[in-house]
């Protein structure tokens, strides 16, 4: 049995437990008496808030139960806030307004409640624009979150040079070829201060891209900043073999230079998020909600099942995991992302031993992108509110909510803040969670959603474990099917009316609007910039490149930590020169259709 | 020169694909869907393909139209250089391009676009119906531009006389030729395909550059219906100039091949063009005989097998253990291969004929086993 199969049995033995304590907390007194004085122990510490209408309210919303067998339920189900099975929250705070006593702004950590929970998300054109965005975006915030999107050439790995790449730099996202426009991308930001954190969307490449993050920091900041660095890279490689296609090595070496990577993060960057393991394009290829789950949370059980095997410490990396979901506007993201910390803690503490720092999900999320409908575009304003409010009732700890735009194009400056402001407008405008940190969740509703969600993704569990775990599914093409599957259906249904969409197929304005939008497009006269001090950088590295790819082609074949050596491989060598090295000596990803 | 080859009766072909450095393949397999449920034979290319593959693929399959989804930028530029292309091997207009890119391609790109060569975009919203509409119509009735003399004997003669078989027509070309077949067959999922490609990849490294091999690949469809043809998508090192590939269904006839194949097997065999022509057949079962008991289809044929194939029993049953020449274990790295290369051996012992057996890992980089494949097809 793998992994997969034990985390199934793990979940269904919890929750035979917890039957069990409600049943001995009604017949055995002392352990009832035992239940009671907890509660009522957590009850007495809830703080008060008050409203800027003078109303008083606890900070955290219990039911009113007297009775142990019930209070055994709730505290082994729903669970306190920051407590196994972490259903409720991550941490014992979240989204509380720092004014209403829960503490003053804290430099150091999303637990506290002092940070928000807001990601500037940007990338276009080149590692300047994308700069001056960076700038724009956080210039009025505490803390600059700022999330990065990279260009398809970066994405793949490929040089700006590459053959018929030329009209995709700086498209979609921001054009990273080397070291130094890495230096330019986050210039101005002190990436060594706990108020800066820097968060990275790339996978296939990501090992290349943190050295060269690493490496810019070092130049500008020395290397004592390197274990000051905080943020998170993407670095997921599962989900792109199930979902995304943006790999670039086979996947045994992509696992290993993942696990380099991971190891030496657990090590020397204590801030750092080195893995963010994704539902998010498993999503937005056309999973369902419990698909993306199952694939997301058996992944991530795939990773420590691998990291261990490697002989890594469970309670060392396992801390420095993080998770990423979307969320759309099905009935199941009403409890999502509850069920999957459900899940995470139990197989975290009961498969693999680990402790409660490692046994807890940390959660970005972002609106559905797939969500957003050309037609009649500004509903998309509408449908991201809704969103994100569902990511808040499921305590997300930190959010992205998408433009309205971004059917058309890479977010305009208009349309991002709008996007940014939603947030502010929902946690500090609105009173529904800055008093009270579980104002909505929790209802009946919302815990019948969740045990269909859990059972479902049960079930794609066994499934997956019918086939020899994730690795097993994934050769088979089991996840990929699965999620095309449901894709196709989506877009029958869309196209059939069975699946209302407001101004699409329901509603529909009979002429057709386009938007009168600015489209940011990179002008070919900066892609021709970038190909010029790309080819400017190799020219000049051209003796030094050449002994660092032999010396990267060693530590590879000796079986070092790959990720040490890159750190010193991208201060002569571009993004393009090393992939494809690396190709030479590991293969290339076959992909799968 | 050449007339319209095929008849309104067979299947419309064409290729669909995704750009470079593009990974956003939702959309396309929604519409491959639906084109094979409305019949249209689709030879998918697969994601992250420069216009180069594009225009290749799209020759050596004689296909009669190209589309093309995008969703990560650069669109007038990758649909301007596919067609600059398509110019430059003087397909003509008559080989329609499409696309699609949800809302990323605006009516300006658009018109521009078509102002370039582009046939038809098509914008978020758009039902599938109509795509599958424009397809029959627009593409279906579109006649291919006639090839020129000076191209007899080139990429584009070949793909269009292959065409010419598959519709039932007599083709113009030497019977016979000095290339040698090599036929590769197996169930569905033991790894041929990339067997196919990791074999090309030596070839391509170790034979000299003039040197071509053909490919000829083949998926499963029923009479008068559409298909996927995949295998294209799955190749890395096959995208290359000195590599001949094409796609074929089996239109209805069961065991593995199409009743063109012979037939196209001859005229590739036949070309002078390549040194040799690979043959894959779509996934068989255990009965299946594809290539025959003797060598009138393939000089030279190799089973390849998973080590999953279930008991000993089944093994008896697997009629081309008897058949073929060699016999590799692929995904050696499975579970169970050891036992079955064991078990494989003494069903093919009582054969008293000379079978050599293989151990091969197809997906590894470098895989020994799969040199020790080449060297023995590809001998010093």
């Amino acid at each position: 049995m793998t992994s997969i199969g034990q985390i199934v049995q793990a979940v269904r033995s919890y929750r035979k437990f917890v039957t069990e304590q409600v049943k001995r907390a009604r017949q055995d007194t002392g352990f009832g008496r035992q239940v009671l004085e907890r509660w009522n122990e957590a009850k007495s510490k809830v703080g008060t808030a008050v409203t800027a209408t003078g109303l008083k309210l606890p900070k955290l919303a219990l039911p009113e139960l007297d009775e142990p067998g019930e209070i055994a339920r709730y505290l082994g189900e729903e669970g306190l806030p920051g407590d196994f099975p972490f259903l409720a929250a991550a941490y014992p705070a979240q989204y509380l307004e720092s004014g209403s006593g829960n503490g003053s702004p804290n430099r150091n950590g999303e637990k506290q409640g002092g940070e928000e929970p807001t990601r500037l998300f940007a990338g276009l054109g080149l590692a300047e624009d994308t700069n001056e965005r960076f700038h724009y975006l956080s210039r009025n915030q505490r803390n600059k979150r700022l999330s990065t999107a990279f260009d398809g050439p970066t994405l793949y790995g490929v040089g700006a040079g590459a053959d018929g790449v030329f009209g995709k730099i700086g498209e979609g996202g921001v054009a990273i070829d080397t070291v130094d426009d890495m230096e330019r991308l986050y210039a101005g930001f002190d990436l060594d201060q706990p108020d800066v954190s820097v968060s990275m969307t790339i996978s296939g490449p990501a090992p290349i891209i943190l050295a060269m993050y690493i490496a810019a920091a070092k130049r500008r900041f020395g290397a004592l900043a390197v274990p000051k660095l905080r943020g998170t890279i993407q670095a997921d490689v599962l989900k792109e073999v199930q979902a995304q296609n943006e790999l670039i090595f086979p996947i045994e070496p992509s696992l290993r230079f993942l696990g380099d990577m991971v190891d030496y993060c657990a090590r020397e960057m204590p801030r750092f998020y080195p893995i963010s393991i994704s539902g998010y394009h498993i999503a937005e290829a056309g999973a369902t909600p419990v698909q993306q789950g199952a694939y997301t949370l058996s992944n991530g059980f795939a990773y420590v099942e691998y990291f261990r095997d490697r002989g890594m410490d469970v309670n060392v990396f396992g801390p420095r995991l993080s998770f990423f979901l979307d969320c759309g506007l099905d009935v199941e993201y009403l409890a999502l992302a509850r069920v999957c910390r459900k899940i995470w803690a139990i197989g975290m503490r009961d498969v693999f031993g680990a402790d409660k720092r490692a046994q807890i999900l940390k959660l970005h999320t972002q609106t559905s992108g797939r969500s957003l409908i050309a037609a009649d575009w500004k509903n998309n304003l509408t449908r991201t509110a809704i969103e994100l409010m569902l990511a808040c009732m499921n305590a997300t700890n930190s959010c992205h909510s998408n433009s309205a735009d971004e059917p058309f194009t890479t977010p305009s400056e208009e349309y991002a803040r709008y996007a940014a402001h939603a947030q502010a407008i929902l946690l500090e405008e609105s009173g529904l969670f800055k008093h009270m940190m579980n104002t909505l969740p929790g209802s009946p509703g919302m815990r019948l959603v969740g045990e269909a969600v859990e059972e479902a993704i049960l079930d794609e569990f066994e499934a997956i474990e019918e086939q020899g775990g994730v690795i097993g599914a994934v050769e088979r093409r089991y996840q990929r099917s699965q999620i095309q599957a449901s894709g196709y259906k989506l877009e029958r249904q869309i196209y059939d009316g069975e699946r209302p969409v407001i101004g699409l197929n329901r509603y529909a304005d009979k002429e057709r609007k386009w938007p009168d939008l600015e489209m940011i497009r990179t002008p070919a006269s900066k892609q021709q910039h970038q190909l010029d001090r790309l080819r400017d950088f190799e020219t000049r590295n051209a003796v030094d490149s050449e002994r660092c790819l032999d010396s990267l082609t060693r530590v590879v074949e000796s079986g070092g930590n790959v990720f040490e050596e890159l750190v010193h491989t991208v201060e002569h060598c571009s993004l393009g020169q090393i992939t494809e090295h690396l190709c030479q000596v590991v293969g290339k990803f076959r992909p799968m259709i | 020169m050449y007339p319209p080859s095929d008849t309104d009766m067979d299947p419309i072909r064409i290729l669909t694909a995704v750009p470079i450095c593009d990974g956003h393949d939702s959309a396309i397999n929604t519409i491959n869907l639906e084109l094979i449920q409305q019949g249209v034979e689709v030879i998918y290319l697969g994601y992250h393909r420069s216009a180069r593959d594009v225009v290749r693929a799209a020759i050596q399959e004689d296909v009669r139209g190209i589309g093309i989804s995008t969703y990560n930028g650069g669109h007038v530029e990758f649909f301007a250089e596919v067609i600059d292309l398509l110019r430059k091997y003087q397909v003509g207009r008559n080989m329609k391009i499409f696309g699609g890119g949800g809302g990323t391609i605006t009516h300006a790109d658009a018109e521009t676009m078509c102002r370039n060569g582009v046939d038809r975009i098509f914008f978020a919203g758009t039902p599938l119906e109509e795509m599958a509409q424009y397809v029959h119509t627009s593409i279906g009735q579109a006649v291919p531009s006639p090839l020129n003399e000076g191209e007899r004997g080139g990429d584009r003669f070949l793909a269009r006389q292959l065409s010419l078989i598959e519709a039932g027509r007599e083709p113009s070309c030497p019977e016979s030729g000095p290339a040698r077949i090599i036929g590769i067959t197996g169930p569905g999922g033991a790894g041929k395909t990339t067997l196919i490609d990791e074999l090309v990849l030596r070839f391509l490294q170790t034979r000299p550059k003039e040197k071509r091999v053909a490919i000829l690949s083949h998926d499963p469809s029923i009479v008068g219906s559409g298909a996927l043809l995949g295998d294209r998508a799955t190749m890395i090192y096959s995208q290359n100039d000195r590599v001949f590939m094409r796609s074929i269904a089996t239109r209805g006839q069961a065991g593995g091949l199409s009743p063109a194949t012979t037939a196209c097997l001859r005229l590739l065999a036949g070309s002078g063009q390549f040194e040799v022509v690979f043959v894959e057949t779509v996934g068989t079962g255990q009965e299946a005989l594809p290539f025959g008991l003797s060598h009138q289809v393939a000089e030279r044929t190799i089973l390849v097998m998973p080590p999953d194939y279930g008991s000993r029993l089944q093994l008896q049953k697997i009629a081309m253990l008897d058949a073929a020449d060699l016999i590799v274990v692929n995904k050696s790295d499975l579970r169970g291969a050891r036992t079955a290369l064991a078990e494989i051996e003494a069903r093919i012992r009582t054969n008293r004929r000379r079978q050599t057996l293989l151990n091969t890992q197809a997906n590894r980089h470098r895989d020994p086993g799969v040199n020790q494949l080449f060297e023995l097809l590809f001998p010093e």
